[in-house]
């Protein structure tokens, strides 16, 4: 490793670590089981964080990642959505595109509307199941979202322009480093910091990566 | 009561083309300079990392407090306006033009000859190189000519782009790594490229930016940076045609004007700023504004059009190893004799378009995780897309142009800029033919492959656009000479995007630095020799 990669890794580090962001850090983990964090992170930005349901949320989680993750890589991929809410800006200044003169800005605040709609899933759930969402089968759970996301799609779109929290959710974890890498099945690290020396060789499949 | 600032170069404009000029003057003259600059600071290279993070997770803004709100215009612009300018945001690509772009007249019968050749303005281009720190690889030398190897070896072809050139080298078209401001090894203190993928934003700054110029300059006490400070006016010397002064307004103390007095005044206001500054500078003796005897002052605008399109190619890439890195090509940009005009550069990218995870399938169906993950893994299990893009030379028209806007002011009451290009009438004759042989060029690479087009699109965004102060030896049908010194005044230079003659089909900040740094050179001319 250089100096200069050395120095760089020690003040991206600490710049991230302090802003609780631990995506493009190059020294951030490999481990797979860190990744979903780097997908999200990007800190708090004075937001008023707003906590959605965590059980509901979960319970949602289950029917719409893949099953592949595990229950590890579930909460991982959950937990990073909650972490990337918590630190959502309404009507933030966006990146200016080219040549446009005009700033523009991101959405009112989506997560009242995803708070509604996950206490309204239980709702309805306990109005016609009379048990919670998490108690109910994966295709009765599932018909009660297609519905909520009959608007969705076919794009997957940014998650904070999402109108379904499913969709958000969904948005959040197949635009991560994590979801492009079990695609592929290999090691690609979209957007992390990786130095130059592994961009020639074919991404290592994910079991062999270092 | 004004607040007066004196020095022998006033540069208004704190972007790449001004920290060109500051850092050359500084270092070969021992001339006192004043840089001024409307906007204010932004993120520094230690709160990059943050900012990149949140601009990933959320699109956000990674430079916070880079424009002014009221200061802005219509048309085809930048929003940026502060330290660094838009060379904050910049990719960094940095190809030269080719030596035909100067010689459009003579070669092929359209457009406009430049004053100055290429082989003029290549030691310049090698120049800007070495200070910006460019990487690059040479290409063939008939159709990318350079004196002197790049400063650093060009960055590494990724898994993927080395699989793209195996596939155009079997086409027959000569594809090589575009040329990059990113470092492929440390380089004037400045780190190397850690494949970080978000160069808009680089967390490294491995990525040149001016403001590392600037920072350095000041550190070494040689240029005072005067920021959030708006320069309104240019006034004359009473009784001669010389700039005496530039009157601002400093946006922290709106009601204490502030006079800029130099010797030589510089606009590097990039290519709507520096001609909008000219026109509002009108006078009872220059009712037009100044540099505008003639009436060319903002016209000519001009920039490149392009034609793009996705191609779907029966290989096994993975996107996302190295995006913002590409294969470039200028064989067409060099054709040698042409029945019909058409000159265009070509761009290769991994892209991950119509491979990218989806909510719905081809039937509208919607799909739970493990059907998206199925869906997308066919989808990238059966091929892959690369994404090219041809820019293609537009003829400038003199009515493509920039004015003053009557209806749209600042708080101050001053009318901004609004552009309104076109091209000449010999660009849109030549549309159709342009557009089917770009497209007949991408058919013809995707067959060499197996593959097939995707979809293929046209634009006509004036893309890196310039003009509007004109350079020519002919004061009738140009703002500048080929030193970027207006011909109206003796003491006034405009350098940069303003001053080109034509946009060529390559990116143009590199040669908006060659430029400048050519009239680097003459204004030092009149300033004492750094001892």
């Amino acid at each position: 490793m250089s100096e200069t990669r050395r120095s760089f890794l020690k003040q991206s580090v600490a710049t991230v670590a302090a802003a609780s962001v631990a995506g493009c850090a190059p020294g951030a983990s490999r481990d797979s089981s860190d990744r979903p964090e780097s997908a999200a992170g990007a800190g708090s930005a004075g937001a008023s964080a707003m906590p959605l349901p965590g059980e509901t949320l979960r319970a949602v989680a289950e029917a719409v990642l893949p099953a592949e993750l595990g229950d590890r890589g579930r909460e991982r991929a959950v937990a990073a959505f909650e972490r990337w809410s918590d630190g959502l800006e309404p009507v933030a200044e966006l990146a200016h595109p080219y040549l446009v003169p005009e700033t523009r800005y991101s959405g009112p605040d989506p997560r009242p509307g995803w708070v509604a709609q996950l206490e309204g899933l239980e709702k309805e759930c306990a109005s016609r199941h009379g048990v919670s969402l998490s108690a109910i089968d994966m295709p009765v759970r599932r018909e009660l979202l297609a519905r909520p996301l009959g608007q969705a799609g076919p794009g997957m779109g940014s998650p904070a322009n999402a109108s379904h929290v499913a969709a958000a959710l969904m948005s959040h974890f197949f635009a991560s480093p994590v979801a492009t890498d079990l695609c592929y099945r290999r090691g690609i690290g979209k957007q992390q910091c990786r130095g130059l020396d592994g961009a020639a060789a074919e991404p290592a499949a994910l079991g062999d990566a270092p | 009561m004004s607040r007066v600032v004196e020095s022998d170069v006033c540069i208004i404009g704190a972007g790449i083309t001004a920290a060109m000029v500051a850092e050359r003057l500084a270092e070969r003259t021992s001339a006192s300079v004043t840089v001024v600059e409307a906007g204010g600071r932004t993120a520094s290279l230690e709160e990059r990392s943050r900012t990149r993070a949140r601009m990933l997770a959320y699109g956000e803004n990674p430079y916070p407090n880079d424009h002014i709100a009221d200061q802005t215009g219509t048309g085809e612009m930048y929003r940026q306006m502060v330290v660094g300018g838009s060379g904050m945001h910049w990719g960094g690509a940095i190809p030269r033009y080719s030596p035909e772009d100067f010689r459009l007249r003579s070669l092929y019968g359209v457009g406009f000859d430049w004053p100055i050749s290429f082989d003029d303005l290549e030691p310049y281009y090698q120049e800007a190189e070495e200070r910006i720190g460019a990487a690059g690889e040479q290409g063939p030398p008939d159709c990318d000519p350079r004196s002197k190897p790049y400063p650093m070896p060009p960055l590494p072809l990724s898994y993927n782009l080395a699989r793209m050139r195996e596939w155009t080298d079997g086409a027959g078209i000569p594809f090589w790594t575009q040329p990059w401001a990113r470092n492929t090894r440390p380089y004037r203190g400045r780190n190397v490229c850690q494949r970080c993928d978000t160069c808009a934003v680089c967390p490294t700054g491995a990525k040149y930016t001016p403001d590392f110029a600037f920072d350095q300059l000041l550190a070494d006490g040689r240029i005072d940076l005067v920021t959030r400070t708006l320069v309104r006016r240019l006034a004359l010397e009473p009784g001669t045609d010389r700039i005496a002064v530039a009157q601002a307004v400093d946006r922290d103390s709106p009601d204490e004007p502030v006079e800029f007095r130099a010797g030589t005044f510089v606009l590097a206001g990039g290519h709507a700023w520096s001609s909008h500054l000219l026109l509002l500078s009108a006078s009872n003796r220059f009712p037009d504004g100044l540099a505008n005897r003639a009436g060319n002052v903002g016209h000519y605008m001009t920039g490149h059009w392009y034609v793009s399109g996705f191609i779907d190619l029966p290989m096994r890439l993975y996107p996302g190893i190295f995006a913002n890195n590409s294969l470039l090509s200028h064989r067409f940009a060099s054709p040698g004799p042409l029945d019909r005009y058409l000159r265009h550069d070509l761009r290769l990218w991994e892209s991950d378009v119509g491979r990218a995870p989806r909510l719905r399938d081809d039937d509208g169906s919607l799909l739970w995780g493990d059907g998206i993950m199925a869906d997308w893994r066919e989808r990238t299990d059966s091929g892959a897309t690369a994404r090219i893009r041809a820019y293609y030379d537009v003829i400038p028209d003199r009515e493509s142009r920039l004015t003053l806007d009557g209806a749209m002011k600042n708080a101050m009451g001053d009318p901004m800029p609004r552009i309104d290009f076109r091209s000449a009438q010999a660009t849109i004759d030549l549309e159709r033919h342009t557009h089917d042989t770009i497209q007949g060029r991408f058919e013809q690479l995707a067959r060499a492959a197996g593959g097939s087009m995707k979809s293929t699109r046209s634009s006509r965004l004036f893309e890196h656009p310039g003009g509007g102060c004109r350079m020519g030896d002919d004061p009738a049908t140009s703002v500048v000479d080929r030193w970027g010194r207006t011909h109206d005044h003796e003491n006034l230079f405009v350098v940069g995007a303003p001053t080109i003659v034509s946009s060529g089909c390559a990116n143009g900040t590199l040669t908006f630095c060659a430029l400048s740094l050519m009239s680097a050179e003459e204004i030092a001319k009149g300033l004492a020799t750094r001892g």
